[in-house]
């Protein structure tokens, strides 16, 4: 089993030509996922671009990839073809896109806005097969208005506990694949974020109707609230997000899970096709 | 573009200096350095505010206004390159960013008439060999056959550690039944091992049900990892040889490339003019030496635009000053709007730009001022609103400006009528003596000819001059009938009236 091959071709099965991986927390084999796509992608010759959201992320890059970073983060060597220094800012200055024409070690970075994602999406997509973005938890808000598949990552170091942690990642993919608003029916519009106490208040209510929020990051409820609410209310959005796939990453220096219990688990409370890239391995 | 000494901070406001400030601020940061530092013209600059004020009303009138939109889009595109030139000139490592800063540039002056220079010409030259499709730059193979050779070393080196890493992935993977080994560091269940880890299988960490692995190094990989390491430090020489001989020829152009900056600078501020004199149709005014304020359908554009968006046309303003003189006029009849349009054009002419009139002759004023309603004068501690007033007055005053430009609306209104005619006649002798120019609105009668000025009136937008005296009626019961007050309260008004030396 190749990972980043079927993480890729989920992604690539839903027409998506921008693949973001999120995660539960930091530590959570993100960036692992990423790269096996992104090898994946390398090797099955697509052009790939490539941006982080808002923080810096290393990434060993082949020639030919298209990525985003900072001007203060370019490394002298090797020299890379720089395409354009845009207007727009990262958390270590100023944007800039490049082309790798050697193998070699970048770092890669985006912006810190959520149309500043769309604009790095743009351009980035302008010239490459498709754009992968490494994306943190705290950030997920920017990816909503941008078009793709999301992978959602999870592990040993984002949680005390295995249960803990199959239960944050169920309750994040949950939380992301809340399902279309239907036109027909009855609607309360949430406008702004949906939280605990106004859901809290629509259940003692008895509401009814579809509780509708413009996209699923607008709902910031998590764990046992979020899990009342999903099946006490009819929540939905307008526009929805299309996660395609979770991984697991067992391994953490506070923490070790045993792998196939852990991956299995995942797929079991997500009941998305879950891998485990380090160990080369897709929950049945 | 400041002001301090000419005008304060209310009368500014009052008088469209912010709107003006907008209308004209330039797109580029060459530009916006400049317009920081933008001072009106003194007095005894007469003849340059004039060429100046010439020199934008002639560009205006040849260049289409598409090709002014144009250069503009072009100056908002361009880099800015101040600091990376001030490096170069301290001979400092530029890098492949500021290479291609350098070269946009370099590109984009030539699109702009009269920017362009020898230095640019010789920059753009220069970084030729690493401009790619699209506006991009490389440090290209072709700056140096050793920095091409070194790259050519380096890419098969690379070739050959990819080859030997790559063999020693397959065969673990193969060893371990898997089909493919991703990433430095991986699993393997216990389950799937069928003795102990393959070779070069390096176990990390150990647990019941599986191990942590790395794949080593094998001698292979190790031999072209070492000569890869030294491939690199190869490359990178031969990159900053380049880069410091990229740097020392931007530094001989350093000089050049600055003076297309000012170039910049100065074209991206006249354009703004431009901009702003053709989208108010703005003439040159004839900038003269003594004071004077004579304007010819004149409009103040902040209302302008205001009353365009609603569907409604400015009252262009015609009046000749050379003194201070008394405007009286109906309530809402447009003394204030006319005030600020002498304002407006006074302050647009120190600035040596066109003015939006058919006609003017305008003096250089070292002091614009606005003074009554309208200035914000927040009554402060024990300090009454007439006290405040007062206090304004004496800030003007302390100026002792040569060639004041004063605009006074409804002075000495919160006081007794009579103490405040007596009042505005004062000031009005004050401003004559001072050499002043401009106007003073006021409902108060006898005021012009108690202080020997002239008296203008304004009838449904229009200024006209009268005899010194005559009264003209504020229409402002008419004005709180049409406004809606009740009858009774309107004929109340009326009855009191009469017998009054105001009679309708």
């Amino acid at each position: 089993m190749r990972a980043g091959a079927r993480l890729l071709e989920l992604a690539r099965a839903r027409g998506a030509r921008a693949v973001f991986v999120v995660g539960t927390a930091k530590g959570v084999g993100k960036t692992t996922a990423l790269r096996a796509i992104y090898d994946a992608a390398c090797a099955a010759n697509l052009s790939v671009g490539l941006a982080s959201v808002g923080y810096r992320a290393r990434f060993p890059l082949r020639a030919g990839t298209l990525f985003a970073t900072a001007r203060t983060l370019l490394p002298a060597t090797p020299a890379v073809e720089i395409l354009q220094i845009a207007p727009l800012e990262t958390s270590a200055g100023a944007l800039l896109y490049a082309r790798t024409l050697h193998d070699g070690s970048y770092d890669v970075i985006g912006p810190s806005t959520a149309s500043g994602v769309r604009e790095s999406l743009a351009f980035l997509g302008a010239d490459s097969d498709v754009v992968l973005l490494d994306g943190a938890i705290d950030r997920l808000a920017m990816l909503a208005s941008s078009p793709g598949a999301i992978v959602v990552s999870c592990g040993a170091a984002g949680a005390k506990s295995q249960p803990q942690a199959v239960e944050d990642v169920a309750a994040l993919a949950a939380r992301l694949r809340v399902r279309a608003a239907d036109p027909t029916a009855d609607a309360l519009e949430i406008v702004g974020a949906f939280t605990a106490t106004a859901a809290d208040e629509l259940m003692r209510r008895g509401e009814r109707r579809q509780i509708v929020v413009t996209d699923p990051t607008q709902i910031a409820l998590n764990g046992a609230a979020l899990a009342r609410a999903l099946a006490g209310l009819r929540v939905r959005c307008r526009r929805p997000l299309e996660v395609v796939a979770a991984t697991v990453c067992a391994l953490a220096p506070e923490r070790n899970f045993e792998p196939e219990s852990f991956l299995r688990a995942v797929a079991q409370a997500t009941g998305l096709p879950s891998f485990d890239v380090c160990a080369g391995r897709e929950a049945a | 573009m400041k002001a301090p000494d000419l005008i304060d901070e209310q009368s500014a406001e009052l008088l469209g200096f912010p709107w003006l400030r907008t209308a004209l601020a330039p797109v580029s940061a060459y530009g916006a350095r400049r317009f920081a530092e933008l001072r009106p013209y003194r007095l005894g600059e007469e003849r340059a505010a004039q060429d100046r004020a010439r020199e934008v009303a002639s560009i205006a009138g040849t260049l289409a206004p598409e090709r002014v939109g144009a250069s503009r889009a072009t100056l908002a595109s361009l880099p800015d390159v101040a600091a990376v030139v001030a490096r170069a000139t301290m001979d400092d490592l530029l890098d492949d960013p500021d290479f291609f800063e350098l070269a946009q540039l370099c590109d984009g002056v030539e699109r702009l008439e009269g920017v362009a220079n020898a230095a640019t010409r010789s920059v753009a030259a220069t970084l030729a060999p690493g401009r790619r499709e699209g506006g991009a730059f490389y440090l290209a193979d072709a700056f140096d056959p050793t920095l091409a050779g070194a790259r050519i070393a380096l890419r098969d080196v690379q070739a050959e550690l990819d080859a030997a890493r790559g063999r020693e992935r397959a065969e673990a993977a193969r060893a371990l039944e898997r089909d493919e080994i991703a990433g430095d560091e991986f699993i393997v269940m216990r389950a799937d091992l069928h003795g102990g880890p393959p070779p070069g299988v390096r176990v990390q960490r150990e647990a019941a049900t599986y191990l942590l692995c790395t794949l080593e190094y094998g001698a292979a990989s190790l031999a072209a990892l070492e000569r890869r390491e030294a491939a690199v430090a190869a490359v990178a020489a031969a990159e900053e040889n380049v880069r410091r001989r990229l740097s020392s020829a931007m530094r001989e152009s350093a000089g050049g490339l600055a003076a297309a900056n000012d170039a910049l600078a100065r074209l991206d501020e006249t354009l703004a003019a431009v901009r702003f004199t053709q989208r108010y149709g703005c003439t040159a005014a004839e900038i003269v030496a003594e004071s004077a304020l004579a304007i010819d359908q004149a409009r103040f554009p902040p209302l302008e635009d205001e009353l365009e968006r609603a569907g409604r046309r400015f009252v262009p303003v015609t009046v000749q000053l050379d003194a201070p003189a008394v405007l009286t006029g109906p309530n809402m009849g447009g003394k204030s709007v006319a005030m600020q349009t002498c304002g407006f054009i006074a302050l647009a002419a120190a600035f040596g730009l066109p003015v939006p009139a058919a006609h003017a002759r305008v003096a250089l004023f070292d002091q614009i001022a606005w003074l009554g309603v309208g200035r914000e004068e927040r009554p402060t501690g024990l300090l009454s609103s007439f006290a405040a007033e007062l206090m304004a007055l004496n800030g003007v005053l302390e100026r002792r400006a040569q060639r004041p430009a004063i605009f006074v609306d409804e002075f000495a209104r919160t006081t007794s009528p009579a103490e405040g005619i007596a009042l505005a006649v004062a000031l009005l002798e004050r401003l004559r003596e001072a050499g002043a120019c401009g106007l003073a609105a006021t409902h108060l009668p006898g005021i012009a000819e108690a202080a020997g000025v002239r008296h203008f009136a304004v009838r449904s937008y229009v200024i006209a001059e009268v005899d010194g005296d005559e009264q003209v009626s504020g229409d402002a019961i008419a004005l709180a009938e049409s406004l809606g007050m009740d009858e009774r309260f309107v004929a109340a008004a009326y009855r009191a009236l009469k017998g009054t030396t105001w009679t309708r």
